[in-house]
């Protein structure tokens, strides 16, 4: 603050202010719209005395107009194609008027920066700073007393401003990150990622593209003090878990009726589970189930089994829906197997059972990748729920046998669906709300992603006390962003939809105040195994394989034969 | 005479059927006016047309450094108080150049009221400064326009064009009135430097002085000056165009009279007779006229005649920019020398305020010097605060009551003021 003489004066205060906002005079192209600009002002400090302070506000917008160019000339110069630096008319008396935010004022007679409320307006016709990028970042930080500030980005007005945020906050707190497809989103995650590796801090990511692959490659160039585990799901539930059939059968195969409900509850009752695989647990539950019909079709009818009340039309249906279950199970392991498959330098390595060996998963310094892919949406929530509930029961028993550790959720609307979305039974809905409400006292910190914030859980989100969002066009979203976060205001809404790629608003407890910020890209973390999405050049290199081009070869002499075939069918 | 229960009957009736026909007459008349006019116009070739190209003129003109001039005035008052704030300024524009310069070349804040007051010196007669209030300012305004052309010609500033707000002359008859005060000699000496005299007389700083210091100045500009009028209300270009033949002894003494008469009974204008007879882009080349004397017909005879007689004839001429618009008067007190070309600009800056039709540059500078409301607001405020509060100090009953009489600008207000008394129940 002693550096304040020597900040360059950018406008005045306009006559009328208040303790919330001011607006001010600006001189041409001395500032922008996000920056973090200062005025100088007397407040009482209650105690009878009137102390000098410094006032901080951020310019929420700019209105810019010629008061001596008249609309009639506009239309003249339109219409007969004049060119207005030919004419008369005035070019240079713009009147920029900017709207300023109050942040809160610092004391000037005190050398750390503690940004206050303001309790007495602005005085009309003060001058406005254009403060020191030191000086606004040092403002930035001031107040979240951070011990571990994280560096994302710069103010988004102001390149050489550096953002820092509250690491603390962050993995304990809850974060949503929102934003359109391709507008900045796991480039922001990614950053974060990189920062807290570095801070050995262990992370889980549940990952349906693959966008944090790059992390696997580039992990003993870039993060060698730290290990990054790659896992595909293993379909494996506890006993007490094994319940979650119904939902499968409801979602992936045939909806039961009473009676059909009644024989599969009698089935898992009779079929003790294992606890090994859930595909071969089903297995196991078919098989129990034919020998079932076989005995009911036996003479003795089903006496032996003690099946006989049941028809043998109902054990056909369960019987049938339990394998179209399994079936569905089976083909997507085989989809991931085959998106893995692909990733040939990547070494995939199978989910260790959470309950008994929770430390291959989080453990110091450790990030781990659940690679979803190909999974739908109800086995990929049962997976999430099952993993997030035993990680989290470790954490609340009193062993303590992981560290605190963050959990970042992508594609989030398919595991925390709105109750408008009518996906209320997805497992994981309940699993991540135990979480959030009682997460912060176990260090259990979630990260939720995703493009669309309308659809997700209102009570999940009411509990992320920080913010990110990047560019939203949607009118739903926008407007679901406005209503649940307390930090956003009205000016930082209205710029979201025009929000280039990597630029976001963050606010809530990682920041002091709503920052409109450029996320800094961190190119070297891309998964470069997968590609990207530069479909036209992919087709423009295809060639068919084999077994396609032997097909379409044979295609041509089978048409001809049909072609020739001019017999009735029998 | 009607009785006065069909009086609205009456005026509905008026309204449908009488205007018309006064209406129809008015056309009749303005437009036989017209055709005489227009043959007028054509005899002595006064009729130009303007080229009108945007897209070649302004390019070609860009490099032209254009002064627009005007005076800004705000005319607060009160019973007591008579506040005056003027101020003349410029806009001054070079494009190829990427020069715009707003100057505020003179300005003055004075309380007329005030008998120390530093603009004129104050006459001891209440109801006669009432009077003459308005022709202070009047005076004061037109004063520091003129002021301003003054103090462009003596910068020496290289300017190709010039234009005021107003016309390049104004009527003096208001101000030649018996007890018009002098300007003090620190007003005179403010709006004419170079005017000096060792021992100024009232005379010497009465306004026909010091205004004839000022138009013989300009008349001596190195570059043209304009005056702009965009209302026309006067018809003294065809009562001097009349005059002129009358002289040639082309119309008769007769007709001259019985035109003349038509002319002020049907109150037709300059601005009505043009808009009919001119089209847009076409001018009306500059004629001699003296103003202060119509058709060689004193206005008024006052002491000052002689002294008016000095004041240089002026050159007046009309342009045109739309159809919607009433022509432009262009006043100057030389002929142009490059009639055409100086005209052709006039049009073309006016072009861009087609909805107003004069030039776009005076409009300008109009916004600029103009006396901004929140100014004379906040004056008025302080003024109601300051005067209530000496009143109250005073605490006499009678000058309380009068200070509300003063704020209560209009009788009626001070009529429902509201008073103690007490709501019969």
């Amino acid at each position: 603050m002693r550096k304040k003489l020597k900040w360059q004066t950018i406008g005045t205060v306009l006559g009328e202010t208040n303790i919330n906002e001011f607006f001010f005079s600006l001189k041409n192209y001395q500032a922008k719209k996000g920056d973090i600009v200062a005025t100088e002002t007397n407040v009482p400090d209650g105690n009878g005395k009137i102390i000098s302070v410094t006032v901080w506000g951020k310019i929420m917008s700019i209105d810019c107009s010629n008061e001596w160019f008249p609309r009639q000339a506009a239309q003249e110069l339109a219409n007969e194609d004049i060119d207005i630096r030919d004419t008369i008319l005035p070019t240079t008396r713009d009147e920029l008027i900017c709207k300023v935010s109050i942040l809160g004022y610092t004391k000037n007679n005190e050398d750390k920066l503690k940004l206050l409320p303001l309790v007495y307006p602005v005085k009309p016709a003060a001058s406005v700073n254009y403060p020191h990028s030191n000086d606004v970042e040092k403002l930035l930080i001031s107040d979240l007393n951070s011990k571990h500030p994280i560096f994302i980005g710069s103010l988004l007005a102001r390149e050489s401003v550096e953002i820092k945020i509250d690491a603390d906050n962050l993995v304990s707190r809850h974060v949503l990150i929102t934003g359109m497809s391709g507008s900045g989103k796991t480039v922001m995650v990614r950053r974060i990622i990189s920062e807290l590796m570095q801070k050995m801090f262990p992370m889980l990511i549940y990952d349906i593209h693959g966008d944090y692959l790059g992390f696997v490659q580039k992990n003993k160039q870039m993060f060698p003090d730290n290990k990054v585990k790659l896992f595909y799901p293993n379909l494996s539930i506890k006993s007490e878990d094994k319940e979650i059939i119904y939902t499968l059968i409801e979602k992936l195969g045939k909806p039961l009726t009473e009676p059909q409900n009644d024989y599969l509850n009698s089935l898992i009752n009779k079929v003790k589970y294992e606890e090994s695989s859930l595909i071969k647990y089903i297995n196991k539950l078919i098989a129990q189930s034919r020998d079932y019909i076989k005995d009911r079709n036996s003479k003795t009818k089903g006496a032996s089994s003690g099946m006989g009340h049941i028809k043998a039309a109902t054990m056909f249906v369960v019987n049938r829906s339990l394998g179209q279950v399994v079936k569905k199970l089976i083909s997507m392991e085989q989809t991931n197997f085959r998106h893995r498959k692909k990733m040939v330098n990547l070494k995939f390595e199978q989910l260790p059972d959470a309950g008994t060996e929770p430390e291959k998963i989080i453990s110091k310094g450790q990030l781990s990748i659940l690679y979803l892919k190909g999974y739908e949406t109800l086995p990929a929530s049962a997976i999430v729920s099952i993993l997030s509930e035993s990680l989290f029961k470790h954490r609340q028993e009193v062993e303590e046998e992981i560290p605190p550790f963050l959990t970042i959720i992508e594609e989030a609307h398919n595991f925390i669906p709105s109750r408008t979305e009518n996906k209320d039974n997805l497992p994981s809905v309940e699993t991540i709300r135990k979480l959030i409400t009682e997460g912060r006292k176990f260090g259990t910190g979630l990260m939720i992603v995703s493009q669309r914030p309308a659809r997700l859980d209102e009570t999940i989100v009411s509990q992320c006390n920080s913010h990110i969002s990047f560019r939203i066009k949607n009118q739903k979203d926008q407007k679901f962003v406005r209503d649940t976060s307390e930090t956003f205001d009205a000016e930082d809404t209205k710029q979201l939809p025009a929000l280039a790629n990597g630029q976001g608003v963050i606010s809530g407890q990682v920041v002091n105040f709503s920052l409109p910020v450029q996320i800094k890209f961190d190119e070297q973390l891309l998964n470069t195994d997968i590609g990207n999405e530069n479909f036209i050049s992919t087709v423009e290199k295809w060639d068919d394989k084999e077994t396609v081009k032997l097909r379409k070869k044979f295609a041509k002499d089978f048409s001809s034969i049909s072609e020739s075939d001019q017999r009735r069918p029998h | 005479m009607h009785n006065a229960n069909n009086l609205f009957i009456n005026y509905m009736d008026k309204a449908v059927h009488g205007s018309p026909v006064v209406q129809a007459n008015f056309l009749k008349v303005i437009l036989k006016v017209s055709e005489t006019i227009v043959k007028i116009l054509k005899h002595e070739n006064l009729i130009i047309n303007l080229n009108y190209e945007p897209g070649k003129f302004w390019p070609a003109h860009k490099d032209k450094t254009v002064a627009f001039v005007d005076g800004g005035l705000d005319k607060t008052s009160f019973l007591s108080s008579a506040p005056l704030t003027i101020r003349a300024g410029s806009y001054i524009v070079n494009k190829a150049a990427k020069e715009e310069f707003f100057t505020q070349q003179k300005n003055c804040l004075v309380d007329l009221y005030d008998p120390d007051n530093e603009l004129y010196d104050f006459i001891d007669d209440d109801n006669f400064e009432d009077l003459m209030l308005n022709k202070k300012k009047d005076a004061a305004r037109i004063i520091f326009e003129a002021s301003a052309l003054v103090n462009h010609i003596q910068s020496e500033r290289n300017i190709d064009l010039c234009f005021l707000h107003g016309p390049i002359q104004a009527i003096l008859t208001p101000f030649t009135q018996q007890g018009f005060p002098p300007f003090t000699k620190l007003a005179a000496e403010y709006i004419i430097p170079f005017y000096k005299k060792k021992k100024m007389s009232p005379e010497d700083r009465h306004f026909i002085n010091v205004y004839l210091e000022c138009v013989k100045f300009i008349k001596k500009s190195p570059f043209p000056i304009y005056g702009v009028v965009e209302t026309a209300v006067s018809a003294a270009y065809t009562k001097n165009l009349l005059y002129s033949f009358k002289s040639k002894g082309i119309i008769s003494e007769k007709d001259y009279r019985e035109t003349i008469d038509t002319i002020i009974k049907y109150r037709i204008t300059d601005a009505n007779l043009f808009e009919i007879i001119l089209k847009k882009n076409q001018a009306l080349k500059p004629i001699e006229i003296q103003k202060q004397f119509y058709g060689n017909k004193i206005i008024q005879r006052s002491m000052w005649d002689d002294l008016i007689e000095q004041y240089p004839k002026i050159f007046m001429g009309y342009v045109k920019v739309t159809d919607n618009q009433a022509p432009i008067r262009i006043e100057t007190l030389n002929y142009p020398s490059n009639l055409i070309s100086d005209f052709s600009y006039i049009l073309a800056v006016s072009k861009l305020l087609p909805n107003y039709g004069y030039p776009v540059g005076l409009n300008v500078v109009d916004r600029f010097v103009k006396i901004s409301n929140w100014m004379s607001k906040a004056s008025r405020n302080y003024f109601t605060t300051h005067l209530l509060k000496q009143a109250i100090n005073n605490k006499d009953k009678n000058t309380v009551s009068l200070a509300l009489k003063i704020l209560s600008k209009k009788n009626r207000a001070w009529m429902n003021r509201p008073t103690k008394r007490r709501i019969s129940r």
